[in-house]
């Protein structure tokens, strides 16, 4: 059995960390809500975005612009969102996972990889993926500019012909308890063919170059959604992770105390009998 | 002089002013005004300079494009980033300048020269508007 003094030091260092875990859970539960918030202030511009696509888009020739080519699928690129941090449950191996065997599945030599987030990056630098970009360090500072610098590597790759598919994986957040990753295409864009009555209106400098410029910047708000999506994501697992630590190490705490207060009551049990065994011994 | 309103939205927010006289946005074929019962269209924005004359005044914004959507009954305007001119941080700003600068003085040769002009104007672009 060991020492009292052990046990003692043991209940010490688990109630440090379940400190630790628990303040890490408040922390990605604020994270968590400041990640819907700027999910909820992108709508509005996603939606009024894809409003005046729709309605271009059908005095639009398709083959004109090179974001909306099919082309026969030869080479693909995959954008993996993953995180900086570990210490948020399966999150990151998850993704890894999936995106691996997706990879694997189409033939890893004809994949180019975007690592967006750390664990994805080394992950695959590991394994010697064919790594075009990584991006890293920017979570902690998630702004637009991040999307747009995103989109737009993603853009150049894809137009000058490097690769004919671009895919995603990220985490899709559903609710706080739940995350669902998703693999989506990005490039080429497809829209599904609705119709809109044409209406008298000017568009200035021309419907083409309009489509081609407006094109780009939905892009650049599906980067955006994917990013925020998957930091939302990433911080309700890590809150979910760090509430199980916080109660594991509670629940240790209680079975540490009671090994502990068994071994006291064992050591002043022999004590006694010491004690009493010394008297007899005397009165003899 | 009739008023109209004006709908600015952007990734990160959106507001409105309600009693907008005269608009001034930066078009890819040069600026144009805009004011009440103004023709419907689309039209792309450059980076430039955004001028709202609303009843209360002038306000001067540095934008990097986006779009404008005039319809009936206001005026939409599809924005990556918008700073008002006061809210411009000149420190940052002439900071990308001088490293747009340098970058295009170096002259290397995988040098992304788009992009590369790109940022030199936006800089340009928003030490011009912040000290409107």
């Amino acid at each position: 059995m060991a020492s009292l003094k052990d046990i003692r030091d043991r209940i010490k260092s688990v109630k440090s960390i379940q400190k630790v875990t628990s303040a890490m859970k408040m922390v990605a539960a604020a994270k968590v809500r400041k990640a819907q918030q700027k999910m909820e202030q992108a709508r509005p511009y996603t939606l009024a975005l894809e409003e005046v696509i729709h309605h271009i888009l059908p005095d639009i020739n398709r083959d004109d612009l090179d974001l909306l080519n099919i082309r026969d699928i030869k080479r693909k690129a995959y954008v993996i969102v993953s995180a900086d941090r570990g210490l948020a449950g399966a999150f990151n191996s998850n993704i890894t996972k999936v995106a691996e065997k997706e990879i694997n599945e189409f033939g890893r030599e004809n994949v180019d990889l975007f690592c967006i987030g750390k664990k994805a990056r080394d992950h695959f630098k590991r394994r010697e993926y064919n790594i075009i970009e990584s991006h890293t360090d920017f979570w902690n500072d998630l702004n637009y500019d991040n999307a747009m610098m995103i989109g737009r590597s993603i853009i150049d790759h894809f137009t000058s012909g490097k690769v004919d598919e671009v895919h995603v994986i990220y985490n899709y957040f559903v609710n706080m308890a739940q995350q669902e990753i998703k693999s989506e295409v990005l490039l080429p864009l497809v829209y599904e063919d609705e119709e809109f009555e044409a209406k008298d209106r000017l568009y200035e400098p021309s419907k083409e170059a309009l489509v081609g410029s407006l094109v780009p910047r939905h892009l650049n708000i599906q980067v955006w959604k994917y990013l925020l999506e998957s930091y939302a994501s990433e911080q309700a697992a890590r809150m979910l992770a760090m509430e199980n630590a916080t109660t594991n190490a509670g629940d240790m705490i209680k079975s540490l105390t009671l090994e502990f207060n068994k071994a006291r009551q064992a050591a002043i049990t022999t004590e006694m009998l010491e004690i009493v065994s010394g008297a007899e011994a005397l009165n003899e | 002089m009739g008023v109209f309103s004006v709908e600015i939205v952007t990734p990160i927010k959106v507001f409105n002013e309600d009693t907008v006289k005269y608009l001034r946005c930066p078009g890819i074929d040069g600026s144009f005004g805009v004011m009440k019962k103004h023709r419907n269209g689309i039209i792309a924005l450059d980076i430039g300079e955004l001028k709202i004359e609303t009843k209360n005044g002038i306000e001067w914004y540095a934008t990097s494009g986006g779009f404008v959507e005039i319809t009936d009954d206001k005026v939409e305007l599809l924005l990556e980033s918008i700073e008002k001119s006061n809210e411009i941080d000149v420190k940052r700003a002439s900071e990308a300048l001088e490293r747009a600068k340098q970058r295009r003085a170096d002259n290397k040769e995988d040098i992304d020269s788009v992009r590369l002009e790109a940022s030199l104007s936006r800089a340009i672009n928003r030490l011009n508007v912040s000290n409107k």
